[in-house]
């Protein structure tokens, strides 16, 4: 069996953000990144299977040098080998352009499975994986907690909205998004990390892929306007009184609002 | 001439930080504390699973095969843990110590052992001169005993243990009643001394480099209580009077840091300058983290005396490092007689000049 993970290299939580001059994104000199949260629980689920019986796991994420160091946590955790795409103008796609890229690498190593984590902590827009699997022509399950392999097929159960739960299975080759805390994400050994040096990192082009001309800035239909912090502010109102009071005040507000 | 840390180096002393921000927290620091050993097996076995024991450790013998300039990050990440677990005896200095003494034709102990140090299934304790009390020889399966102008491999069951106070409910030190006798004796005379030093200067860099991670989490508790701390309706940190102090001891720690990487490069390339280097290391890393501890005492007032508040764990460390592997007037001594005999040898940082 094949396991292709996508990893994303995201600012690490504790990293101080501030916006560019531009106004295009974040300050990304002199902070430090981290795998994805998301996409760890992602790479434990997909190490699980190749402990559980013979797999290989693929780790693949696009971006700057600096993701040389995620992929290399992420074969020191255990993957077999990575895929780094490399090429300013992947980096500059939109959600559907690096799906693209993603569904290309895929047509290539043709896994049996793919995990991606349920969204990015930095961009927060859930759309890659649908994307992904909808190219790759693929079933797919979103907010994953758990999944259970078969010789032909995997059983999901998913995370719903107020506390319920679904059972799904899906035939391989599929998709996975898996939601955080679905399992204990292991930690990197020094062992793994030393031997990560000698696992193969495959750098590749979106034109090396075959789609170089499918993506970039050029070819993104979302492009991001504007990043800003919102300005504070000090109108809150405190309703005082008994709960009947608060209450009638409260029903109040929202009348002047119009939204009753 | 290379005076940074690789990528390689830099990505396991991030591994190791990820470990012991999410299994070595403050609240499993004092649940420890509570203990009988104040040990706890199952994380020394979570810290083998990561390496660490490790590091030193030959690859022939299970090991990782690296030296001191790549344990120093990876101690500095458990001093700013509060790690309570014998890195520094078992990792740190009993595992080169057994190294070498294989290295000088005597195999045996390093053949036992070294395999079960990398496993984690094994805990070496090592008494040394400058102090009458050796640390973790409760827990430990072995101990590395100096007498004399020897060093002694003693088992557990052979001496008599007796334990002392100390102000770090961390640390866990003992007297250890032993006779020493041929059979256990594995160093001495001329190899007996120098390894005695090697492994006392390797325990006193240990302590230098966790000093480092100690001052530098006292320094990030102060820097997060004063921007949260407000009065006159301004977080105190706004105050020069508490900035000033912040920096201060932001600047010695800073400064030290350099200094202990100098002597990690010292310990791991054997130079001539290794024990002065190391002395300096460890009085100003010492004198960093215990002045971050007083300042970061300071900052956050009455409350930091509590022992609620979490301040008093990294304070108490400052204090019991600062007086392992040599005080502070030990160390100043050494360095005041090297500098007073210029016995100081030719700077090179072990590199060769460049060649025409």
């Amino acid at each position: 069996m094949k396991v292709m993970v996508c990893l994303k290299q995201v600012p690490h939580q504790d990293a101080r953000l501030d916006v560019a001059a531009d106004g295009s994104w974040i300050q990304e000199d002199n902070i430090k990144f981290e795998i994805n949260s998301y996409d760890t629980y992602a790479l434990e689920e997909a190490l699980r299977a190749k402990d559980a019986g013979e797999a290989e796991v693929v780790v693949v994420s696009i971006g700057p040098d600096r993701v040389t160091q995620a992929l290399r946590t992420a074969l020191g955790m255990g993957a077999d080998r990575a895929v780094h795409v490399k090429d300013p103008e992947a980096d500059a796609s939109d959600s559907l352009g690096k799906a693209k890229i993603l569904a290309a690498i895929a047509k290539q190593e043709e896994p049996d499975v793919i995990y991606c984590g349920l969204m990015a902590d930095d961009g927060n827009f859930s759309a890659i994986p649908p994307m992904l699997a909808e190219l790759a022509g693929m079933p797919s399950a979103t907010g994953v907690i758990s999944s259970e392999a078969s010789d032909t097929s995997i059983t999901v159960r998913r995370e719903l909205e107020g506390g319920c739960r679904e059972v799904v299975e899906l035939p391989r080759p599929c998709l996975l998004a898996i939601q955080t805390g679905a399992n204990q994400v292991r930690y990197a050994s020094l062992k793994g990390i030393m031997q990560a040096k000698k696992k193969p990192v495959d750098v590749k082009t979106a034109a090396d892929l075959g789609v170089g001309e499918q993506v970039g800035a050029g070819a993104a239909k979302v492009k991001i306007n504007k990043i800003y912090i919102p300005p504070k502010s000090d109108q809150a109102e405190l309703l005082e009184g008994s709960t009947d009071e608060i209450v009638t005040q409260l029903v109040g507000k929202i009348r002047e609002l119009g939204v009753l | 001439m290379e005076f940074n840390f690789s990528e390689d180096q830099e990505l396991l002393q991030q591994t190791v930080r990820d470990f012991l921000e999410g299994e070595c927290t403050a609240e499993h620091v004092r649940q420890l504390w509570n203990t009988e050993t104040g040990r706890s097996a199952e994380f020394w076995a979570k810290l083998a699973e990561i390496g660490v024991p490790a590091l030193l450790v030959p690859e022939e013998a299970g090991g990782l095969g690296m030296d001191e300039r790549d344990l120093v990050l990876v101690l500095e990440e458990t001093g700013r843990a509060a790690l309570a677990e014998p890195v520094i005896s078992t990792a740190a200095v009993a595992a080169p110590l057994l190294r070498e003494l294989a290295q000088s034709g005597k195999p045996g102990l390093a053949e036992k052992w070294l395999g079960r140090i990398a496993e984690g299934a094994a805990i070496v304790a090592v008494g040394h001169g400058q102090s009458p009390f050796v640390s973790d020889a409760h827990v430990a399966d072995l101990l590395l005993l100096a007498h004399a102008d020897e060093i002694h491999a003693v088992e557990p069951g052979s001496v008599d243990l007796t334990a002392e106070k100390s102000n770090d409910g961390s640390q866990r030190i003992f007297s250890v009643d032993w006779t020493p006798v041929g059979e256990t004796r594995v160093a001495e005379g001329e190899l007996g001394r120098e390894l005695q030093a090697a492994s006392f200067d390797r325990g006193a860099l240990a302590c230098a480099a966790q000093q480092l991670g100690v001052g530098q989490r006292l320094i990030e508790m102060a820097v997060l209580y004063a921007s949260q701390r407000t009065q006159f309706g301004v977080a105190i940190g706004t105050f020069q009077a508490i900035k000033h102090r912040l920096a201060n001891a932001k600047v010695k720690v800073e400064y030290s840091r350099s200094v202990v990487y100098r002597a990690a490069n010292s310990v791991a390339l054997h130079l001539p300058t290794r024990s002065v280097d190391v002395s300096m290391a460890k009085l100003t890393a010492s004198e960093a983290a215990t002045f971050a501890a007083k300042e970061a005492l300071q900052v956050y007032g009455a409350i930091g005396y509590t022992y609620e508040e979490d301040l008093h764990i990294w304070m108490k460390r400052a204090w019991s490092l600062d007086l392992a592997f040599g005080t502070g007037a030990w160390h100043r001594e050494r360095v005041a007689g090297a500098v007073v005999d210029s016995a100081l040898p030719a700077e090179s940082f072990g590199y060769s000049a460049p060649t025409a």
